[in-house]
């Protein structure tokens, strides 16, 4: 029925006309890309900033906003996160048919050669939805742009930036694919891999069959005939496209094994975590990895046990988690925040002021929700900055995003204007089929 | 393996042939451990029964034994074991604890004991003469496991090593743990706290529940109404309630002692705190409620991995500073076969602080006043059970060889498993 509707609806919303040319006038602009700009104007025409500055003429034809008491930054970047992929993957097309009772599970996994708990072919680009979960939420709180990634599994997938605004999943799409995305989940009872070591050694194999694989699959490909053929592997296909590679790394041990692991495997390598990286600012320093710290910084669980002992090392990352952010700005860092599942504004801003409150810089924080996240991804001649020829992705609000009271008025996302809407508890179940808010 | 088993058969009934006339330990140092120690002293053994101990005694006619040289001790007294019902641990059909189902107050371990155990011989020969074997070992959906016995560690039959069939009522107390995760389970968030404390406080009602039941049964026997249909299970709740049977409540942690606790105080019902991990600031409560405690094993890792190094080890001395009757126990479940080292958890304690002297009466005369046998077993005392170690030393000490064991005043025989296979492989040329 909501298909039905939108069937219908979908030409309204292309005749509304929106305006494709907007100029913000008179705002206070966060370039990020240079200092800040007292009062400036931001013409931003078929989704593409076509100038900034104090002195920019507005075009003929164009929509204005008044930007009198306005905060325009570039939109905010999720670096890490699931945002806009369906919790339920659609159904498998070759099924057992109807009625033939449940399928069989699949036999346990007995070595790397049975590609545990391995998605690597899943593209987010490919499963994302604009009306996806998170979507909704992280643009009312100012992102316009997140990292998605599928998460399930050793080896989960591929992901995508993309823009959370659209009418159609490939309006989404900015870059694809992004990276790998890898955990060092275990696999569970009876299945290989049941333990850390047997998780890495996993993923090293794998890597190591990319290579192989390559080779052979090269040479093949310049003598067909007569040459044995190479045995067509998805698991492989998926892990040698995406650029870089998304490590797990929270604690101290687990970041310096990581960035080992990384190098070792000859990837471009993104650590994410860093729960405890307050104490790694020496050893990323000049490290050439990517480095994405989880906003949600770790906390006693809401429903645990009011009474439970809790250990002081646990404690102690508790307490210093969101020093991370301080430490490594003056280790010369450079990292990006991601949300881990934080998707209001209020929660955001809180987690926020508790890296603030340690010694983070408020130009270094919202360097890392723009451009920091825009170059770890390879996209930063797109995002992250508000420069003439990036991609029209604002974030404009009624003063500084750091501050509780302060609302986020819209976001341009694609150049398409985009209101917030109220914070909400999380939605039912079947809540998530709203419409997109196009402007009037 | 047959002639070996005949060996033991024939070097038994040697041993179970009882002196008539008694036997006397001579020139021994004898250390009673309610009285002071004896330096050159004699116990006379008669009818399985101590009948005389000092400096000088009239043993005429009694067989000796020269103890010069050698110092004798009562014997040691096990506080928690699984003696007798469990043999190997991974073969299931030679376990005989853990029964199914919430209640079974009516299950007695003795009548389980397997009197041909390997593990009896093993840990008599280290001093050890008697033990509680407990009915459960493990936290599982049992709350009243049956009743726990002291043992006697000798005998052709579980009559014959029988000491206190009903020593205490097993209750595995519940836990308000979140329950630990299956390692095989799918990664997600745990249970909210408030399901765990829901199941608990359930838990609790249906234990309570239990009792009132058993109370009412109590009350309907002794009405004069005929016709009342017999329940085993609430029969044997009978002399709990009457406060002549303690229930053994196992509980580790600090919360769930004091639970342990409050519970006894509102059933108004004998307690015997087990297994113990930690005291906390339970001291005071402990020791105004009359509870006595079953501390052990020693010889174990810290609770939390902040904690310090030596929180097992000196846990008995926190006790004893908290003025607590106390014995030690080894505790199946924590550590296999673990029985035997019963004086070196003892030692472990005495070695973090626990004055040396307390450490033995941790497993001797303190032990048999918590099991109500204390006129009977725990120390050398004129009338009391013939359970007694003949020793080179300490027999806390690890160098100490144990030379001879008596238990009832019948000397048995040091072959164990071990030295059985020892003796078998030192022939291999």
């Amino acid at each position: 029925m909501t298909r039905l509707l939108m069937w219908f609806f979908a030409p309204a919303l292309a005749l509304a006309g929106v305006p494709s040319l907007i100029a913000i006038r008179g705002a206070h602009v966060v370039p990020v890309s240079g200092p800040d700009m007292a009062q400036a104007t931001v013409v931003v025409r078929d989704g593409v900033i076509e100038a900034v500055g104090p002195n920019v003429a507005i075009p003929q034809g164009a929509w204005v906003i008044d930007g009198q008491g306005l905060t325009v930054y570039p939109g905010f970047v999720d670096a890490l996160d699931d945002a806009g992929i369906p919790a339920a993957r659609p159904a498998a097309p070759a099924g057992p048919p109807p009625g033939a009772g449940a399928a069989p599970a699949p036999p346990p996994a007995r070595g790397p050669e049975d590609r545990p708990a391995t998605e690597s072919w899943l593209r987010a680009a490919d499963l994302v939805r604009p009306d996806g979960p998170h979507v909704h939420e992280l643009r009312s709180a100012g992102f316009t742009t997140a990292v998605s990634f599928p998460m399930q599994g050793i080896v989960a997938g591929q992901g995508a930036v993309i823009d959370l605004g659209g009418e159609r999943a490939g309006d989404m799409v900015v870059d694809t694919p992004a990276a790998e995305y890898i955990t060092t989940q275990t696999h569970g009872f009876g299945g290989y891999p049941g333990s850390l070591m047997g998780v890495i050694a996993y993923i090293r194999q794998l890597y190591l069959d990319a290579g192989y694989y390559k080779t052979v699959r090269t040479a093949y490909d310049q003598h067909q005939a007569g040459a044995p053929r190479p045995a067509y592997d998805r698991a492989i296909e998926g892990v040698l496209e995406p650029p870089r590679i998304l490590l797990p790394a929270a604690r101290l041990v687990e970041i310096d094994r990581m960035m080992r692991f990384g190098k070792e495997l000859g990837r471009k390598t993104v650590l994410y975590g860093m729960a405890e990286g307050y104490r790694a600012g020496d050893l990323l320093k000049g490290a050439n990895v990517g480095v994405l710290v989880n906003l949600k910084w770790p906390e006693a669980e809401r429903d645990g046990d009011p009474n439970a002992y809790v250990t002081l090392r646990t404690l102690e990352v508790r307490r210093n988690a969101p020093s991370t952010a301080a430490v490594l700005q003056k280790a010369g860092v450079p990292f990006a925040f991601y949300s881990g599942g934080l998707t209001t504004r209020t929660a955001l801003v809180r987690a926020m002021k508790r890296a603030l409150d340690a010694g983070l810089s408020r130009a270094g924080a919202v360097r890392a929700m723009t451009i920091e996240p825009a170059a770890i991804y390879g996209v930063a001649d797109r995002l992250g900055t508000i420069e003439t020829g990036k991609i029209a992705n604002l974030t404009v609000t009624d003063g500084d995003w750091f501050e509780e009271k302060t609302k986020v008025k819209f976001v341009l996302v694609d150049g398409k204007k985009y209101e917030p809407e109220p914070e909400m508890p999380p939605p039912a179940a079947n809540g998530r089929g709203r419409a997109p808010e196009v402007a009037k | 393996m047959k002639r070996a088993a005949l060996i033991l058969l024939v070097a038994s009934i040697a041993a179970w042939a009882a002196d008539d006339a008694g036997f006397v330990i001579e020139h021994a140092t004898i250390h009673p451990v309610t009285a002071p120690d004896i330096p050159d002293g004699s116990v006379l053994v008669k009818d399985g029964k101590i009948v005389a101990v000092g400096a000088h005694v009239n043993a005429r006619g009694a067989r000796r034994i020269d103890g010069k040289g050698l110092h004798v001790y009562p014997g040691m007294i096990n506080s928690a074991t699984d003696l007798g019902l469990s043999e190997i641990a991974a073969v299931r059909e030679t376990n005989d604890t853990n029964e199914l189902g919430e209640f079974d107050p009516q299950l007695q371990a003795l009548v389980a004991v397997n009197p041909a155990s390997e593990h009896i011989p093993v840990t008599r020969v280290n001093g050890v003469t008697s033990a509680i074997t407990l009915p459960a070992t493990e936290t599982g959906p049992e709350m009243i496991a049956g009743q726990a016995a002291l043992i006697h560690l000798d005998g052709w039959t579980w009559e014959q090593m029988d000491i206190q069939p009903d020593a205490a009522m097993e209750i595995i107390f519940p836990t308000l743990r979140a329950p630990r995760r299956p390692f095989f389970a799918a990664p997600g968030a745990p249970a909210p706290f408030r399901e765990t404390q829901r199941a608990y406080d359930e838990k609790i009602r249906r234990l309570k529940d239990f009792f009132e039941q058993a109370r009412r049964y109590e009350t309907a026997k002794k009405g004069p109404e005929a016709g009342l249909e017999r329940h085993l299970r609430y029969e044997a709740m009978i002399p709990v309630l009457d406060g002549k049977t303690p229930v053994l409540i196992v509980a580790q942690r600090e919360r769930e002692m004091k639970a342990a606790l409050a519970f006894a105080r509102e059933e108004k019902v004998k307690v015997i705190l087990a297994g113990c991990q930690e005291l906390g600031k339970l001291g005071p409560e402990i020791k105004t409620a009359g509870a006595s405690v079953i501390l052990g094993p020693t010889l174990a890792m810290p609770l939390e991995e902040d904690m310090p190094y030596d929180q097992a080890y000196a846990l008995p001395n926190e006790f004893y500073k908290a003025g607590i009757l106390f014995a030690l126990g080894t505790f199946p479940g924590e550590v296999e076969h673990e029985a035997r080292n019963l004086p070196y958890q003892a030692s472990m304690a005495a070695a973090f602080g626990l004055p040396k002297d307390e450490a033995l009466r941790a497993v001797t005369i303190n032990a048999a006043k918590i099991w109500g046998v204390a006129d009977k077993l725990g120390s050398i005392e004129t009338g009391k059970v013939a359970d007694l170690i003949l020793t080179d030393g300490d027999p806390l000490e690890t160098r100490t060889s144990v030379k001879k064991v008596f238990i009832a005043g019948r000397e048995v025989d040091m072959t164990t498993r071990q030295t059985e296979l020892y003796e078998l492989y030192r022939k291999r040329p």
